[in-house]
């Protein structure tokens, strides 16, 4: 028997799971930032800045993928039907208070930018609903109990350690690019070191936690040596990890002058690549359970 | 064989007649589904002019209300857009595998014409050339314009595709020596131990598929056994009680080591049966004759209790001796029963048989046993108050293990079982298929068909679907027809002498006066069906000067050789009688009714389409033959449908009848007055109860069957002396005409030691009708899912061993080099030396765009010569030595 | 009253019978089967088995299906079956992630069966698509609803209807007499993958 993955949720949906993440992990990063303020004040903006838009571009990849994308609106409808509707609650939650968070920085709103504590206790709730987010997208693949790879208190681990490492290395990028934060992204790059540790050893954990079923060791199998090996070796594993670690560790250990903050860049992009192939690994390696009858076991025909 | 399809398919954009618009309507028209020849009671559900869906008829006893796949996906077939809609004319001039024809749309007119012209000129000079070449799928269509034509035109050429080679010239044949039926089939009302020998009855191949598929359910839930034989782990095997797997074509040699162990070693056997049913008790003279009453000329049997010889029907005979020796006249003659039991014992011991079937020892002990001890010979069963003899065992076979060399005799050989136990006929046993004793319809008295003795006691058929009945044998003389058929005593169809090299060599040894001229085909994709495609087309086919075809596709066969191909109305466009008579494929065993059935048509046939009856019958008149066409449909009458025709309703052949005036009358002559065309159409079928002395007909009718097949030596003798003044004795080996049970191997079982180490044998899926279902849409799809249907099945460990991995193309190749392709799939569900191939896919047809390309051709790999032809009945083996081997890339 | 399915594997030959006469009666469009049976092998030669599994929506008593649903889309009878509000679903596939059973299905449109023929839908494929478009449509999910149209006008389940072994019982689990609730009293009745909890209006009775 052979078990074949989910062929239903692809790009479309990696990419909202990875945007949602992302979103979320540089607000994250944003807030943090703005309570640290000082020096951190420019990484505070862009963290911010970047939040709310990234969520709510993942949001329109996620509508592109309905088969109805004109009843998109009905999700929102019935709150207390499913953990579903009660994600899509808190990421909507989470894209208000990031626009209005987002407000401050902007004209005409900008005045407000110097009312600390109204913003900063906007950032706290919209971080703790930004946290939400981060695992709300592993908690929705979750809910999905027939496919073992994704029905696992793991994933919205991982998923959170990679928003958040995913959302440290889009800002690393947004700074970079609004200039003149080197110090602050060198440091950065610092951080990210830890998260992608973080982010290894919880893939490792990830991973190590299939072979309890069939059908999470059939995905396990798929990902590592069959056909989705290749984009987890290289995309996540390659791309999304060691090329970022690598990169960073030599940034800050042993790149002096201009080199560690472009080294933080580079290994920024990479790691923000890995992050989109991390969602798509997770989704393409999705199997369902087998049906059992008797001493049988039967591949489902329709996944 | 290699085939690269070149040119791309041409559907024209097609306007069809459209459904009658503005009509709203909401109907179910009762008709019969054509889908296969099991012939299902259906109804059709039309709304505005479309058929929408279709069901079984809950009224009809053929099918009672179910639906196959292969009918429910019918209605694709009537609305594909790759049928044939208008007559087409061939205008590339060469013919061959794989050639494209470049079809020309023509007019019914000019089709005719052409047809006609060249029809009248072979009238004129010689119209024995003529061939008609029908399917069997059509069985029902196949009986009136096939006939009528050839005996109206005046050509005895003729040939249902692979029928026959394939599947039933040995089986039809001992099947109607021996149960005055088609086929046979477990009593499954009764029945409590089957042995399946390469048969799938009731599990979806097979003969009158959904009520079997029904009865064989209940009885397995009542807890029947069945065991089966099988090289594959087929679907009658996964849902019997026991699979075990045996070596193709040799199933003979396993009945006889049946048969062994229950005469030899358990000493259980039916003995009342065999003295009063076959001919077990004759005396059989040194030279292997019968002893016969000089008076009288009829056989002797051995009274015991008085101590002398008596004719067979002497009414004083007390009790045969079935043992010993016996001195009548100055000559030892020994019961037949005698010779056969030490012949089996001699020849067949366990260890000799295991080593053929690699079947174990020990199985063999042990599955005789069970099928002996659950025959429960002696006892009684009382239905409708009469006593009859229960015998819950049976020995049942088909296609699988009668198509290989000894086709004839293993047939025998496993259907000898049944009547070793007495289990022939009698509630539990082993019942001829489609209940072949009919007392007719009331009110009518027909159809009839009570079997009735010959000279010597033996059972006569009373309807029979050839002209030939199996019994008494056709006496062998000079040939006369092109594929000699007519010179063998018991041949249906003939393979070995057209479709090899040497026909040419054939027709001059045997004298034969005249060539192939011309072919009428009616749906048969003999391409594809008959054995290598390469050998049939250009041995056989390609001799022909003019072959028009009427098809409801362009297949293999029309794209390869038809020079003007017709478009067929399908099975629910047309108008047919009779179909569920000769009872042969479609009456289910033990049911409580008969049914008379007829196919109307649910819609007015599309585009230009048009039925083949009707044009056949436009011919004959064009032609000018009418009259004889008339004439030969009521000769033909009285033998298919049981019992003559009335004057009444017989054709005048002075008068004009259009196609519905025929069935009308046929109908009327067989059913009544009132039971006309017009009245059939609305119910679309009479039924009428089935009685015990119908169905358990056995010892109701006066009849024995031969266990000692004496008249075998002298028709062998008689074969030897014609082949032998046209100087080619060797044209049989007439050691297969010998009285008693054998088995002889194929070719691929005398191939030892070889790098050719595997046998290559097909099997058929129950959703697909050989080669004519693969277009249709709904059953592609389930075919593409399914895991096995359109890959080549191989033993787990064999490919492993070979170096094979699952899903990878591999070459199967014989040993002349032949080979096919395919995607091999490793399982644990085939014998360890087979390889498995599925029904017959693998199609290349330019009008059949679904079916290109989809799984694999198997007939490539057969060798159509003599060394592969029953000397009996000269049908096909049908299985290959091969070797396999991995495809390297792009080959 | 909860509908309910016996199908008996003992009687089951694996015909597909039910798969297209589900596809007839529904008009389900290419690819899509309501009636999907599987095929499977176990065992090792020369003891391998062989056994179909046909399979449909369990219309189950505690649905995953439903439980994911964002929309209220998915929506459960008195009759206990499963149904698809098509004006309600916005085609987010969750419910096909979450059925344990494989047993929903979305289609992005009517594909013609004969892509090798030019133009126009044949007669019963333009029937056809008008009523898959009436009674479902695209991007949405769709799913089996025990042919709830053709049981109200007192007829069986189309599959049902079909089965040549007569393997499939349809009727009324709550009725302790229904020859569904005593069939899987007396012959081992069991459902598909227990584990997930969803209690399956389904049931199956041993092949052995
Ligand atoms: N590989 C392989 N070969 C086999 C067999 C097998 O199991 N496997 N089986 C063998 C056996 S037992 C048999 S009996 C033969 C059968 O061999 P055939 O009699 O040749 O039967 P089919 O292959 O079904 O081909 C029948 C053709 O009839 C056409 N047809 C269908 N309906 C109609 C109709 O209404 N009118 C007209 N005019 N044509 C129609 C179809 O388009 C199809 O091309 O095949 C033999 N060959
Ligand atoms: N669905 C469907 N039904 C049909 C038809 C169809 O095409 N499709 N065709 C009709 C026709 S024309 C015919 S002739 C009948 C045929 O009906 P069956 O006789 O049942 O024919 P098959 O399924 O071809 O073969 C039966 C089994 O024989 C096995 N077998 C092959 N070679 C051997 C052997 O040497 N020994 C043994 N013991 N087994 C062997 C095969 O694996 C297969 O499982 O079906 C009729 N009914
Ligand atoms: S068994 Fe044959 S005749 Fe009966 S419904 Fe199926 S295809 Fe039609
Ligand atoms: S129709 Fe009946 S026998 Fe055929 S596969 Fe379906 S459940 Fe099984
Ligand atoms: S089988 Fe699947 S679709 Fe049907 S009710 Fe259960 S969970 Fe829902
Ligand atoms: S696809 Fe439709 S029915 Fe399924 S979960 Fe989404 S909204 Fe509900
Ligand atoms: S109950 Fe109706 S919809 Fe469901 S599988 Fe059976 S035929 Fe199809
Ligand atoms: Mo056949």
């Amino acid at each position: 028997m052979l078990l074949k993955p989910q062929s239903k949720w692809t790009w479309l949906v990696a990419a909202y799971l990875f945007l949602a993440g992302v979103g979320a992990g540089a607000y994250i990063t944003g807030v943090v930032a703005d309570w640290l303020g000082g020096e951190w004040a420019g990484i505070a903006r862009i963290g911010v800045v970047l939040g709310f838009p990234c969520v709510l571009v993942g949001c329109a990849f996620l509508v592109a993928d309905l088969g109805k994308p004109e009843n998109f609106w009905r999700a929102w409808m019935r709150p207390n039907t499913s953990w579903i509707a009660r994600g899509t609650i808190v990421i909507t939650v989470f894209m208000i208070l990031g626009a209005i968070h987002f407000g401050f920085w902007i004209w005409p709103f900008d005045s407000l930018v110097d009312a600390d504590g109204a913003r900063q206790a906007i950032g706290l709730l919209g971080a703790i609903f930004a946290l939400g987010t981060a695992i709300y997208t592993g908690i929705l693949l979750g809910a999905s109990r027939p496919i073992a790879f994704w029905s696992t208190a793991m994933l919205p681990l991982l998923f959170l350690v990679s928003a958040l490492s995913t959302g440290v290395m889009a800002v690393i990028v947004g700074a970079s690019f609004a200039g003149g934060a080197e110090a602050a992204i060198v440091k950065l790059g610092k951080v990210d070191i830890l998260l992608i540790i973080a982010e290894i050893f919880v893939v490792i954990f990830y991973l190590q936690g299939t072979h309890r079923v069939p059908e999470s060791r059939a995905s396990a199998k798929l990902v590592l040596v069959e056909s989705v090996a290749p984009l987890f070796w290289i995309g996540v594993a390659g791309l999304g990890l060691v090329l970022p670690l690598a990169l960073e560790l030599a940034g800050a250990f042993a790149l002096e002058g201009t080199g560690p903050e472009v080294a933080a860049i580079v290994a920024s992009i990479s790691g923000i690549i890995g992050g989109l192939f991390l969602r798509q690994v997770v989704l393409a390696g999705g199997i369902h359970a087998p049906l059992k009858a008797g001493r049988f076991e039967y591949a489902l025909a329709n996944t | 064989m290699e085939l690269l399809v070149k040119g791309e398919v041409i559907m024209e954009a097609q306007t069809a007649t459209k459904p009658q618009t503005g009509v709203k309507e909401d109907v179910w028209i009762p008709t019969s589904c054509g889908g296969c020849y099991a012939q299902c009671g259906i109804r059709c559900h039309r709304v505005d002019g479309v058929i929408v869906e279709i069901e079984g008829n809950p009224d009809s006893p053929a099918g009672s209300g179910k639906i196959c796949a292969k009918g429910s996906a019918q209605l694709m077939t009537l609305y594909d857009p790759h049928r044939i809609n208008y007559p087409l004319k061939r205008t590339n001039p060469e013919k061959g595998v794989g050639v494209d024809p470049k079809w020309e749309r023509i007019s019914w007119d000019e089709a005719y014409d052409i047809i006609v012209t060249k029809l009248k000129k072979y009238l004129e000079i010689d119209p024995r050339g003529g061939y008609f070449q029908a399917t069997t799928v059509q069985t029902s269509e196949i009986r009136f314009a096939v006939i009528a034509f050839m005996r109206a035109f005046g050509f005895k050429n003729y040939w249902v595709s692979g029928g026959g080679l394939w599947c039933g010239n040995g089986a039809h044949f001992m099947n109607g020596i021996m149960h005055a039926a088609w086929s046979i089939i477990p009593d499954f009302n009764y029945n409590n131990y089957t042995l399946y020998f390469g048969c799938s009855k009731g599990h979806g191949a097979g003969h009158a598929a959904l009520q079997t598929a029904q009865q064989v359910a209940d009885a397995r839930a009542r807890g029947m056994k069945a065991v089966v034989f099988d090289p594959y782990l087929s679907t009658q095997a996964a849902k019997g009680h026991e699979w075990i797997p045996i070596r193709v074509g040799t199933d003979g040699a396993l009945a006889l080591g049946l048969i062994n162990v229950l005469l030899n070693e358990l000493d259980l056997y039916d003995a009342e049966y065999l003295k009063l049913k076959t001919n077990a008790g004759y005396l059989i003279q040194p030279d292997g004759h019968y002893m016969r009453d000089e008076k009288t000329n009829k056989p002797f049997i051995w009274d015991f209790v008085d101590n002398k010889a008596k004719t067979f029907d002497d009414p004083t005979i007390k009790d045969y001796a079935l043992e010993g020796k016996y001195t009548v006249e100055g000559f030892t003659c020994t019961p037949a029963f005698q010779l056969f039991k030490e012949h089996i014992r001699n020849k067949y011991p366990l260890d000799k048989v295991s080593k053929i079937t690699s079947v174990p020892v020990s199985t063999i002990r042990r599955v005789a046993k069970e099928f002996g001890e659950h025959a429960q010979i002696g006892s009684t069963i009382t239905l409708d108050g009469k006593k009859l003899p229960l015998r819950p065992s049976a020995a049942i076979f088909f296609r699988g293990s009668q198509g290989h060399v000894n086709s004839g005799w293993t047939c025998l050989c496993i259907d000898l079982l049944n009547h070793v136990v007495g289990a022939a006929d009698v509630p539990g046993g082993a019942m001829g298929h489609g209940s072949p004793v009919c007392h007719g319809l009331p009110e009518t008295g027909k159809p009839d068909t009570v079997p009735y003795a010959c000279e010597d006691g033996l059972m006569v058929v009373k309807g029979w679907v050839y002209d030939h009945k199996p019994y008494p044998l056709r006496k062998p003389a000079p040939p006369t027809r092109l594929d000699l058929q007519d010179m063998f005593p018991c041949s249906v169809y003939n393979a070995f002498t057209i479709c090899s090299p040497d026909w040419e060599k054939y027709l001059e040894t045997f004298k034969i006066d005249y060539r192939p001229t011309f072919m009428v085909n009616f749906g048969s994709n003999s391409v594809m069906t008959m054995g290598n495609a390469q050998e049939v087309t250009e041995n056989f086919l390609k001799k022909f000067e003019f072959i028009f075809s009427f098809n409801i596709y362009n297949n293999e066969f029309t794209e390869a050789v038809a020079d003007i191909v017709l478009p067929d109305s399908c099975f629910l466009e047309r108008y047919t009688p009779c179909v569920t008579f000769p009872s042969t494929f479609c009456h289910p065993t033990g049911i409580d009714h008969w049914v008379w059935q007829i196919r109307q048509p649910v819609v007015e046939p599309l585009y230009e389409r048009r039925d083949f009856n009707e044009v056949m019958l436009e011919i004959a008149k064009k032609l000018g033959i009418e009259e004889k066409y008339y004439d030969a449909i009521n000769k033909v009458i009285p033998i298919r449908y049981g019992g003559d025709m009335s004057e009444k309703y017989k054709l005048d052949p002075k008068k004009q009848y259009s196609w519905q005036d025929v069935c009308d009358r046929v109908l009327k002559d067989r059913l009544g007055d009132s039971n006309g065309l017009e009245a059939l159409k609305k119910t679309g079928l009479v039924k009428w109860p089935n009685k015990v002395e119908e169905l358990y007909w056995r010892w109701f009718v006066p009849v024995r069957v031969p266990i000692y097949f004496e008249y075998f030596i002298e028709a062998g003798e008689q074969l030897k002396e014609v082949a032998s003044s046209f100087g080619m004795p060797e044209i049989a080996d007439y050691n297969f005409y010998k009285p008693l049970a054998q088995w002889n191997p194929c070719p691929s079982h005398t191939m030892e030691g070889s790098e050719y180490d595997m046998w290559a044998f097909c099997w058929r899926p129950s959703f697909h009708t050989q080669s004519s279902t693969q277009n249709n849409p709904w059953l592609d799809e389930i075919s593409t899912s399914d895991p096995w249907v359109y890959l080549i099945q191989i033993n787990e460990e064999t490919g492993k061993k070979k170096g094979l991995k699952d899903g990878q193309m591999i070459w199967v190749e014989n040993p002349v080099g032949k080979r096919i392709k395919g995607p091999v799939r490793l399982v644990h569900g085939v014998h360890h030396e087979h390889v498995c191939i599925a029904g017959c896919h693998g199609h290349w047809a330019r009008g059949t765009p679904i079916a290109r390309g989809k799984g694999v051709f198997f007939d490539d790999l057969t060798e159509c010569d003599l060394a592969h032809t029953d000397s009996l009945t000269q049908g096909s083996d049908t299985c290959a030595k091969v070797k396999i081997y991995a495809c390297k890339e792009k080959e | 009253m909860r509908y309910g399915f016996v199908i008996d594997l003992k009687r089951c030959y694996g015909c597909y019978s039910c798969q297209v006469a589900c596809k007839a009666a529904n008009n389900t469009p290419r690819g899509v089967d309501f009636a999907r049976c599987l095929q499977g092998e176990t065992g090792t030669y020369p003891n391998a088995l062989r056994q179909m599994l046909p399979t449909l929506c369990m219309q189950c008593a505690e649905p995953e299906c439903l439980k994911v649903c964002p929309t209220g889309a998915t929506k459960q009878d008195e009759a206990g079956i499963v149904t698809v509000d098509k004006k309600l679903c916005m085609g987010c596939k969750y419910c096909m992630m979450a059925c344990p059973y494989g047993q929903r299905h979305s289609v992005p449109g009517w594909s013609t069966y004969f892509p090798d023929a030019e133009g126009e839908l044949d007669f019963y494929q333009t029937y056809a698509k008008g009523r898959w478009e009436e009674r479902n449509g695209y991007g949405i999910a769709t799913k089996c609803d025990f042919c709830k149209d053709r049981v109200k006008e007192g007829k069986k389940p189309a599959c049902a209807e079909a089965c040549p072994a007569k393997a499939r019982y349809f009727g009324d689990l709550d009725d302790p007499e229904s020859e569904v609730s005593i069939l899987i009293k007396r012959e081992r009745g069991f459902q598909l993958n227990p584990e997930f909890g969803t209690e399956p209006s389904v049931y199956y009775l041993p092949a052995r």
